[in-house]
């Protein structure tokens, strides 16, 4: 009977499972990035390539939201001490496909400005484009100090309910998420 | 507390320690506030220990399974019960769950897919479509516009392209109307915006489509809710190539036609959304079910392994106790479990064994009290100058004292068990014994009393002898016990007195008038031998000299008896034996005899310690004694030997004197030594009675035989000190008897 119970765990979760077709498995990479001081602000240039996997391209499909973070870090070298995370900023985008229109819609959550477009590519190629965009005010860094400056880019799931969320979590086309892309301060 | 509780309370503790973890983790997946930031990792934390308690309980599982599956194969008492007993329990419980299981998948299943179905799926995708196709005509009507727009426009006067786009825009309801040149630079714009708002710049998209010469619209959802239509159209003329380039027009849509449109729009995503998380949905709620149950499983085959070992564990303690009854230990007592019935089993079972074991402590303890009498018993017998001998009713020996060997002349102690005849065989003292013991028997008297005269090499030997029956059952008598008692020594000294006090009689009663006889005969004869006739003197003479002669005579033979009856006290000493024979000896060869005296004596005697003068006494009535008996024979000879022995374990000097005379009569050889007992014309007859009376006063051993190539011999055994003469009283307890009645 015990058997018979692990049988049927195990026919529920076969489509959990059996779901390992050869798919595009999508990533996320970030080519460039770097600073640049505008009137006293360190503004963010950087090039993304934003590949979704099969199954995020489903979902969104399926109307299902997604959001892509960009994780901005501010390092303080300290030589012989370990370095200092001195602040950590975040930039939510939220990409949707609007059906009636059938346009996607990229809003920047962090302002709620939004822009929509016709295709997926040319959203995301917006998404991966970031321009002037504003990280850090040069009077809060010390003069003194080197800094290192990192990016990362990833998908974020948590936003879902929890059955997506459950799901999302076993599937490795839900772990996109780039390697941090490091860059020192130049002044 | 021993190590086997010690491992049950932990493998308990353990299971208890897997239920909790299992209840805790179904309590937290029922609970996860199912929004929080931290889902993922919550959720993690809940599944593993969901499976670390489904671990936990499988490894007590299968612990539980295999050791009963072990119990069972090796007949462990009571794991067949447990067996049946978690077979059962487990059919109790898991048959339901995998019921509820079963139907709450099912309803979860059924319950979600109601939820959808094709109507509203067509429903929504046709109100989608329809408000496409509505939005559509808007957007083609706002093209169209936008198109005349800029065919009006081509022909305005650049002055005045601010104002008549102005008017255009506002007749053609658009929202904001821009003119981009080369470059995406604007040249014109009106808009109904505040003043200040910068007009919207063309999109990448637009400019697209405008450089492949192609007008472009697109309906594009505001931020604010509602939607926008966007279009585009090249604008240019040959006259103006300065203005070579695109007008853009944006159009609201009616604000109701909008929200119902984005009520469409969302209405239809949720729909998706809701088709999309269907499945991993259900998923999720198998799996948590599956969870549940799998752990509900495992903790009630659990519970079935736990109850039923506590419920067997009693019966199983019972068995125990019973095989260690049924091998004797009755110290064994069980732990009393509960007042219940199994409770009141085991402490009627602990009663049983105490008492089993109270009554045994008794047995042993009465068997130990009957050992101790028995063997009390066995030295007193062991001690009895009396022979005791116990005989089986079929004549075997059951047990048999020291006595009774010494009386009989068979070691019958180590006889015990053979058949009293055999072991008579042989032996003389013994078969008449038995003779006189089978005649009552046969003749049916199982107890008698008889006084048994036995004849042995040695001589007669007198035995009191009483048989009586042994208890047995009641048709038959378990055996016989024979108890006698040789009481020639004591008819000995019985004669011993009564001649005894025959002598002191003869000499109080005879002696006295002696002399007076004496006296008046020699009187007589002085005063009237000289005055009677020569023949009458004769007469007188002779006759007062025989009258002499004979009261002397008299007077000897009372002074012999007179010896015989006195008895004092031994003057011991310690000197050479040998020498001393060598003496008496010397003092016969003395007298011309024909008689040959030939003494022998071993070359290294050892001093004794005994009454000289007794001892020069016996020599000196032996050596005569022999002499007379050989008076008138011819090549007479006499043999006397003195040497070392042991008897009994006992150092003695045995003492022989042999002669090759005619020997003792055959039937007076057993009363040799009674006083007035001779064989020879002449002597008192007192000889040989005071010579063992002198032997007897030293404990000694004396015994008279013929020679088988004729003659006498008499052997005299006596102990060499006083230790000796004390085992030797210890070994012959008759001579006790008889040295007391001398004393």
């Amino acid at each position: 009977m015990l058997v018979l119970a692990v049988v049927a765990g195990m026919v529920a979760f076969a489509p959990v499972t059996a779901q390992q077709l050869p798919e595009r498995q999508g990533f996320f990479d970030i080519r460039s990035a770097t600073t640049l001081l505008n009137e006293g602000v360190h503004e963010l240039e950087a090039r993304l390539q934003l590949i979704l996997s099969d199954e995020a391209l489903d979902a969104l499909n399926s109307g299902v939201p997604l959001r892509i973070e960009l994780n901005f870090e501010v390092i303080r070298v300290r030589g012989l001490w370990l370095d200092s995370l001195d602040a950590s900023l975040t930039f939510t985008y939220e990409l949707e496909y609007r059906p009636l229109s059938q346009r996607y819609v990229v809003r920047n959550l962090n302002s709620g400005d939004q822009e929509s477009f016709a295709t997926l590519y040319s959203a995301l190629n917006n998404l991966g484009r970031i321009q002037g965009l504003p990280v850090v005010d040069d009077a809060v860094l010390d003069l003194d100090s080197r800094y290192r400056f990192r990016l990362q880019a990833r998908l974020s799931t948590r936003q879902y309910p929890a059955a997506l969320r459950l799901l999302f979590f076993w599937r490795s086309q839900w772990q996109l998420e780039s390697d941090w892309y490091e860059w020192t301060l130049a002044r | 507390m021993d190590t086997r509780k010690i491992r049950r309370a932990a493998i308990a503790l353990i299971g208890a320690i897997g239920v909790g973890l299992a209840l805790f983790a179904l309590f937290l997946l029922s609970w996860t506030p199912q929004n929080s930031e931290d889902y993922e990792s919550l959720h993690i934390t809940i599944l593993l220990i969901n499976i670390a308690g489904v671990v936990v309980l499988f490894v007590l599982m299968v612990g539980n399974l295999a050791k009963l599956f072990n119990d069972y194969r090796n007949h462990v008492p009571g794991s067949k019960l447990k067996a049946r007993m978690v077979g059962m329990f487990v059919g109790l419980a898991v048959l339901p769950l995998l019921v509820v299981f079963y139907f709450s998948i099912q309803f979860i299943n059924s319950g979600i897919d109601s939820w959808f179905n094709i109507e509203i799926e067509e429903g929504l995708d046709d109100a989608l479509k329809l408000s496409q196709a509505a939005l559509g005509i808007q957007m083609r009507d706002h093209l169209r516009t936008t198109v005349k727009i800029s065919d009006r426009l081509q022909d305005v006067n650049p002055r005045q392209l601010i104002f008549e786009l102005s008017m255009m825009r506002r007749e053609s309801g658009a929202s904001e109307i821009s003119i981009y040149g080369r470059n995406s630079r604007i040249i014109a714009t009106s808009s109904d915006r505040s003043a200040g708002s910068l007009p919207q710049m063309l999109t990448d998209e637009v400019a697209l489509q405008i450089r492949q010469n192609r007008p472009y619209v697109g309906l594009e959802p505001l931020e604010s809710g509602g939607f926008e239509i966007r279009t585009a159209v090249p604008f240019g003329a040959s006259n103006r190539s300065d203005l070579g380039g695109v007008i853009q027009a944006l159009y609201p849509v009616p604000d109701r036609i909008g929200m119902m449109a984005d009520s469409v729009d969302s209405s239809y995503n949720e729909y998706k959304r809701a088709v999309f998380i269907r499945e991993p949905l259900k998923q999720n709620f198998t799996l948590t079910l599956t969870v549940v149950l799998m752990l509900s499983l495992l903790a009630s085959i659990y519970g079935a392994f736990v109850l039923s070992r506590r419920l067997v564990a009693p019966i199983q303690d019972l068995v125990a106790g019973t095989r260690a009854v049924a091998e004797g230990d009755f110290d064994t007592r069980l732990p009393t479990p509960s007042r219940d019935e199994i409770g009141f089993l085991i402490s009627s079972f602990n009663d049983m064994t105490q008492r089993l074991s109270s009554a045994r402590r008794e047995a042993s303890l009465n068997q130990a009290l009957v050992e101790a009498e028995r063997a009390n018993l066995a030295v007193i017998l062991d001690r009895l100058s009396t022979g005791v001998v116990a005989l089986e009713s079929d004549l075997r020996i059951r047990n048999a004292n020291e006595a009774s060997g010494s009386i009989l002349n068979v070691n019958l102690e180590d006889r015990v068990g053979e058949y009293l005849p055999d072991v008579a065989a042989g032996q003389p003292l013994l078969e008449q014994f038995v003779d006189v013991a089978r005649v009552h028997l046969n003749a049916g008297e199982t107890e008698w009393r008889e006084q048994i005269v036995l004849r042995g090499e040695v001589g007669r030997r007198v035995l009191t002898c009483a048989c009586t029956t042994l208890p047995g059952d009641e048709d038959h008598a378990a055996g016989y016990v024979v108890v006698f008692d040789d009481i020639t020594a004591l008819l000995q000294a019985q004669r011993d007195a009564a001649w005894g006090e025959v002598a002191r009689r003869l000499a109080h009663e005879i002696k006295n008038p002696l002399t007076p006889i004496q006296l008046s005969a020699e009187r007589m004869r002085r005063k009237y031998l000289h005055t009677l006739s020569d023949e009458d003197a004769q007469v007188l003479d002779r006759a007062t000299h025989t009258i002499v002669q004979q009261v002397e005579a008299m007077k000897e033979m009372v002074n012999a008896f007179s010896d015989y009856a006195r008895a004092p006290d031994l003057d011991i000493n310690r000197f050479d034996i040998g020498v001393l024979a060598h003496e008496v000896v010397d003092l016969y060869r003395a007298q011309e005899s024909e008689i040959s005296i030939v003494l022998n004596t071993d070359t290294e005697l050892p001093e004794v310690e005994a009454d000289m003068g007794r001892i020069r006494q016996i020599l000196h009535n032996l050596i005569r004694n022999a002499t007379e008996a050989l008076e008138h024979a011819e090549g007479g000879r006499i043999d006397v030997g003195i040497s070392a022995a042991e008897v009994h374990g006992v150092d003695v000097i045995e003492i022989v004197v042999a002669d090759n005379g005619p020997g003792f009569q055959t039937d007076s050889v057993s009363q040799i030594f009674d006083p007035y007992v001779t064989t020879k014309p002449k002597g008192t007859g007192l000889g040989l009675a005071i010579v063992k009376k002198l032997v007897e006063e030293h404990a000694g051993i004396i015994v008279a035989e013929n020679q088988e190539e004729g003659g006498a011999v008499i052997r005299i055994q006596l102990p060499v000190n006083e230790i000796a003469r004390g085992h030797m009283i210890a070994r012959l307890p008759g001579l006790v008897e008889k040295r007391r009645e001398r004393a």
